[in-house]
């Protein structure tokens, strides 16, 4: 792998109204929808440091390693995809109290600075902007 | 309106995003998109009305059902701005968070 590649960091955080331990299960349980297993076509998934997962999703197939499981409060593994561009990118979850809740912050980081990176970084603040100013005027209608 | 801001006002909603998430797995009836919100039927035909606007969902009769499926072509307009993983992850997380604030709520009913 080469050093000198520039890579992009995907950092998404949700606040989960459920305690760490309860969050951190339902995030390896491939039955609770919106974790990375759910609505596999195909899955194979172990959990444990060393183990692998395969993960096919509308026919696009996923790979990782699991690198850090520390039960309720960090997850990370490798994640390989078409969209990595073969490249091994990292995906670190952490879960932290936060008073009865749970704070999730999810980092996905080596992703490889592709076209559509760049775009990102280029427009990210313009759609930020706009899509902020559409939720707040979104949220002013009348649903 | 031009059909970027009709996008980004339909993917603004987490309703409508969950609508999508749904839908991403497959086309489905009104029915079975609008059973497992909680909001009122007219508030879900809304929220269908905006992804239909926007061109993120087609109906098509199929016998006397109307299924609704939906077209990802409209996001990728906006994909070129966010990384797919960006928007990867927040459909993800979206619905896990749903996941728990259906439970939370079921657990506050009993």
């Amino acid at each position: 792998m080469s050093e000198s590649k520039k890579t992009i960091e995907v950092k998404v955080e949700r606040t989960i109204p459920a305690p760490a331990v309860e969050v951190f299960d339902a995030w390896l349980d491939p039955k609770i929808p919106g974790n990375p297993w759910n609505m596999a076509e195909k899955l194979l998934l172990n959990p444990h440091v060393d183990g692998f997962f395969y993960w096919l999703i509308q026919g696009t197939s996923h790979y990782g390693r699991f690198t850090e499981i520390e039960r309720p409060r960090r997850i990370q593994h490798t994640w390989m995809s078409r969209s990595t561009s073969g490249e091994e990118s990292t995906v670190t979850v952490t879960f932290q109290k936060k008073g009865e809740d749970t704070l999730m912050t999810l980092v996905h980081s080596g992703l490889p600075d592709t076209e559509g990176g760049r775009g990102h970084e280029k427009g990210w603040n313009f759609f930020l902007d706009n899509f902020l100013k559409k939720f707040t005027e979104a949220s002013g209608e009348k649903a | 309106m031009d059909q970027l801001t009709d996008v980004l006002t339909a993917i603004s909603h987490p309703t409508r995003r969950a609508i999508i998430g749904k839908l991403a797995a497959g086309p489905a009836r009104f029915t079975d998109i609008a059973e497992p919100f909680d909001t009122a039927l007219n508030a879900v035909t809304k929220h269908l009305k905006l992804l239909e606007r926007a061109g993120l969902i087609q109906r098509k009769k199929q016998g006397r059902e109307v299924y609704i499926s939906f077209r990802a072509e409209p996001l990728r307009q906006v994909a070129g701005w966010v990384h797919e993983y960006e928007q990867f992850w927040n459909e993800r997380l979206d619905q896990f968070e749903q996941h728990f604030q259906k439970k939370k709520q079921q657990k506050e009913k009993k």
